[in-house]
């Protein structure tokens, strides 16, 4: 009893000093920026901690999910810390555009990548893209029999086969393309022939690609990378990316944004770090370390991935779906997918 | 029916309802449980100001919360029934009976509360893979796996497995402190052993078992990450996706989570009536039941639950964190490394978890007291504020410390500091400390305290040499249960703590959204550790005093 007291006292008096420690504020009157990532810290911690070696700005960061990191800073609003949002997808970006709570570019930052891959008024910029891919098992589809088109994912020898993921920002930013490309009736219709083939509705990419590699389903809508990274780390695992062909809308790629949050007090910081984002050197990290494809700086695509430049793939505005992500979903829902 | 009366006349424990001890608690009481149950209210405030105030249109609400409210409410009935009928049946088993092994199995049975649901259905649906844990131990006894592991069924046994630990550890300790006596003397009348439990020990029991039962229901109306994963469709599912797109609707959805979950508090505190009585009698031990020829069946069942619910996730963990290890050129393959990153995460975890731990029973402590001494009006409003907290979604919870910190002058200042933090695990964990404290101060039999008011004890002398070494140990156990929540806890972390500070959650949950599963499953296998390090320490030892 008496020793389990002790033990006690160890461990409050350890809160106590849990308190003091983490609490402790860093010096104000540095130079400093705070960053807000969706994107995890796996894949942006080791560029953002190079940013921070190679310039002396202290750099902060929270991770979290894009969706929730926006919902974090509309909430905030003028009195937020963030001064740079990194997104997973342009759609969070999108709201907060919407919601006036980012401040512009500068041209010159804007300029490094096409047009495509920004906003028109400034207000974010892409600096890396995931593809669209169909993620296949091998030993239950041959080669030969993979499809040419997105659209042919609806066809009867499909049935039971499919895996989508309706609550995923990039399968609703591929809907969203669908509806610029296509138009809202044949989107609806695709969306309709997805319900009536039994697809399978997953939470995200992550958990179609492993049950793909368990052979649950034998294929799925996914962004390319998943597989790559569940190779790295179990060579046996059953799943190949199939790419459609460069003019199909199957191999849309979905850019992650960057931005600079309204009323930062770090702008030039802010501004630094974005630019750095789009340097020969980081876009060669995104390229070679997360197979990712840059976008700027005329840097090649890793050689793991099939070549692709930026300019050759079916440029979407994502721009233009920023406010009307609410009707994509409203489709999808209509369709009988619940996302 | 001689027994049961035998029973209830015993003077050990006051079986049936007693009047209040005092006509109306003081005003000092009212006031400060009022004041706390306004701060667990908080969140309900600005799930309701958000919803009123960006227009949530009742007629779209309505149509698309419709299935999605069944499938919550189903997959909540479901669940507090199967958890309760495991986590009763157990505690019987473990507590009560010859069981081989019981004293080992004891230790272990409430070891599952410590996976986080999400990685618990992960850890599960790896299990049915092939080549993984389960679907062996299913082949071994000629079973074959199902191709598919998702919708109701699925969501329905993962959560009863991983929340059984609600019912069981009060359950459990309630048992222990039944009186020897009784059994004695139903034994001396020839009462067989079924008849003792249905008759018997099944109405002391009932207060633990709604008790537990109420918190596994607001668990999985909250649950959001392991259902999501196992394909069924709830109505948390709404609130998070409509969260960026429809704003009023997902508030919508979150204000109609709130209004069952009340409903559901004050519907439990009217089921289980008035009596708190808690009995003692440590000095004899009972006699246990024999088993007889069920006792091998019996322990087989036993051991299967604990083989599905601990077992099975801590082998896929295990499995993932060392195919990082051997096979990997990424992240998770040098264990030195990755052991050395989680070392302060570590910390962080159990220092959070503790300071929450402690602050949560300090703050429930008013309104517990309240609730435990006193019959009001009062003591319901209160209830159902704290524990309704526990059926929001973290992320709710999050925003709405947000809104308030930042829109309450001078508490700006804490924004994204560790006391905010701590304030958001309070308000969402109280519930877990709220039945723990209530039983703690329920500890203390009035009669105890009469006398010594009649002896001339002072105030002050009576709190700390009578109150306070009798509430302990049962304060210590809701201390407990709130850490167990705290290390476990992801969205509130996510996005309330302050930057550099990283727990082992929020360490495992950066590394699984990515698919890095190596990493994921030491993260994991880390938590584990630490949390039922913890537990043990805290709650284990005194389950006791659960009841």
């Amino acid at each position: 009893m008496r020793r389990t007291r002790q033990l006690l006292c160890i461990l409050l008096a350890g809160v106590v000093l849990a308190g003091c420690g983490l609490g402790g504020g860093g010096d104000e009157s540095a130079q400093r920026v705070t960053i807000y990532t969706g994107r995890t810290q796996n894949l942006i911690e080791p560029i953002l901690e190079r940013f921070a070696k190679e310039t002396g700005i202290d750099v902060d960061v929270r991770y979290g999910q894009s969706s929730d990191l926006a919902l974090l800073i509309d909430e905030e609003g003028g009195r937020t810390p963030a001064d740079v949002f990194l997104s997973q997808t342009p759609s969070a970006v999108g709201y907060l555009d919407h919601k006036g709570r980012l401040g512009r570019l500068p041209d010159d930052v804007l300029s490094l990548v096409p047009p495509t891959a920004r906003a028109d008024d400034g207000s974010w910029v892409g600096f890396s893209g995931r593809k669209r891919v169909l993620v296949y098992n091998p030993a239950k589809v041959p080669a030969a029999t993979l499809p040419r088109s997105v659209l042919d994912m609806t066809g009867p020898q499909w049935k039971g086969r499919v895996g989508i993921a309706p609550p995923n920002a990039s399968f609703q930013d591929f809907v969203s393309a669908m509806r610029v490309k296509l138009g809202d009736d044949a989107t609806s219709r695709w969306l309709k022939g997805m319900a009536d083939n039994d697809a399978f509705t997953f939470a995200n990419n992550t958990a179609i690609v492993a049950a793909v590699g368990r052979g649950e389903i034998d294929v799925g809508l996914v962004n390319h990378y998943y597989v790559l990274q569940a190779k790295a780390e179990n060579p046996s695992f059953s799943a190949l990316n199939h790419d459609f062909p460069s003019d199909d809308l199957g191999n849309l790629l979905i850019v992650t944004a960057a931005s600079i949050v309204k009323g930062s007090k770090h702008t030039e910081e802010a501004t630094a770090l974005v630019r750095y984002l789009l340097q020969e050197d980081a876009q060669r990290y995104f390229s070679d370390q997360t197979y990712e494809y840059p976008l700027a700086a005329g840097v090649a695509p890793s050689s793991a991935l099939p070549p692709m430049s930026f300019d050759q793939v079916e440029g979407v505005d994502f721009d233009r779906l920023g406010g009307d992500l609410e009707s994509t979903r409203a489709l999808i829902r209509a369709a009988g997918l619940e996302g | 029916m001689a027994i049961a009366e035998l029973a209830t006349a015993t003077p050990v424990i006051p079986a049936l309802p007693k009047g209040p001890a005092a006509p109306r608690p003081p005003l000092f009481l009212r006031v400060t449980a009022l004041a706390t149950a306004l701060l667990f209210a908080a969140p309900v405030g600005y799930v309701l100001w958000r919803a009123l105030g960006l227009g949530a249109d009742v007629g779209q609400l309505v149509d698309e919360i419709g299935p999605p409210l069944w499938r919550t409410v189903q997959l909540a009935v479901l669940t507090s029934t199967t958890t309760a009928l495991l986590g009763t049946g157990l505690a019987w088993l473990l507590v009560r009976t010859d069981l081989p092994g019981r004293s080992v199995l004891r230790g272990l049975a409430p070891l599952p509360l410590v996976f986080p649901s999400f990685v618990g259905a992960a850890a599960f649906i790896a299990g049915l893979a092939p080549g993984g844990a389960l679907r062996g131990a299913l082949e071994l006894v000629g079973v074959d796996a199902p191709a598919r592991f998702r919708g109701l069924g699925p969501s329905w046994l993962v959560l009863t497995l991983f929340t059984y630990p609600y019912v069981y550890l009060p359950v459990a300790a309630r048992l222990r402190a039944l009186p020897p006596s009784w059994e004695e003397s139903a034994r001396l009348l020839g009462d067989t052993p079924r008849r003792l439990f249905g008759r018997v020990i099944l109405p002391h029991l009932r207060r633990a078992i709604l008790g537990g039962g109420l918190l596994v229901f607001l668990y999985s109306l909250s649950e959001f990450g392991a259902v999501q994963l196992l394909g069924f469709d709830t109505l948390t599912r709404v609130i998070y996706a409509t969260r960026l797109v429809d704003r009023a609707q997902s508030f919508g959805a979150a204000s109609v989570l709130l209004v069952l979950a009340v409903v559901v508090v004050l519907a439990e505190r009217r089921m289980a009536g008035a009596s708190l009585a808690v009995g003692r009698s440590a000095d004899r031990q009972n006699r246990p039941v024999a088993l007889g020829r069920w006792r091998w069946p019996a322990l087989a069942g036993v051991v299967a639950v604990l083989f599905v619910g601990l077992v099975v996730p801590l082998l896929s963990l295990g499995q993932w964190a060392l195919r990082g290890l051997t096979a990997g050129n990424g992240p998770g393959a040098n264990l030195a490394d990755e052991l050395g990153s989680l070392r302060l995460p570590a910390f962080a975890t159990a220092q959070l978890g503790l300071g929450a731990g402690v602050l949560t029973v300090v703050a429930v402590f008013p309104s517990a007291y309240l609730c435990a001494r006193y019959r009001s009006r009062l003591a319901g409003i209160v209830s159902a504020a704290v524990l309704g907290g526990f059926a929001m979604p973290g992320l709710v919870i999050a925003l709405s410390l947000v809104f308030w910190s930042l829109n309450v002058p001078g508490f700006d200042r804490f924004y994204q500091s560790v006391p905010l933090l701590l304030a958001a695990y309070v308000v969402h964990f109280g519930s877990q400390a709220m039945r723990a404290t209530e039983l703690a101060v329920a500890a203390v039999p009035d009669r105890l305290r009469e006398s010594a008011r009649l002896l001339g004890a002072s105030p002050m002398r009576r709190a700390t040499s009578l109150e306070a070494p009798l509430m302990r140990p049962g304060l210590l156990a809701a201390v407990g249960l709130v850490l167990l929540a705290t290390v476990k806890e992801l969205p509130a972390t996510l996005l309330l703590a302050p930057t550099r500070v990283d727990t082992l959650s929020t360490r495992l949950w950066k590394s699984f959204e990515e698919g890095f599963l190596a990493e994921a499953g030491l993260a994991s296998l880390a938590l584990v550790a630490v949390s039922g390090l913890l537990t043990w320490l805290l709650v284990l030892r005194r389950a006791h005093h659960l009841a």
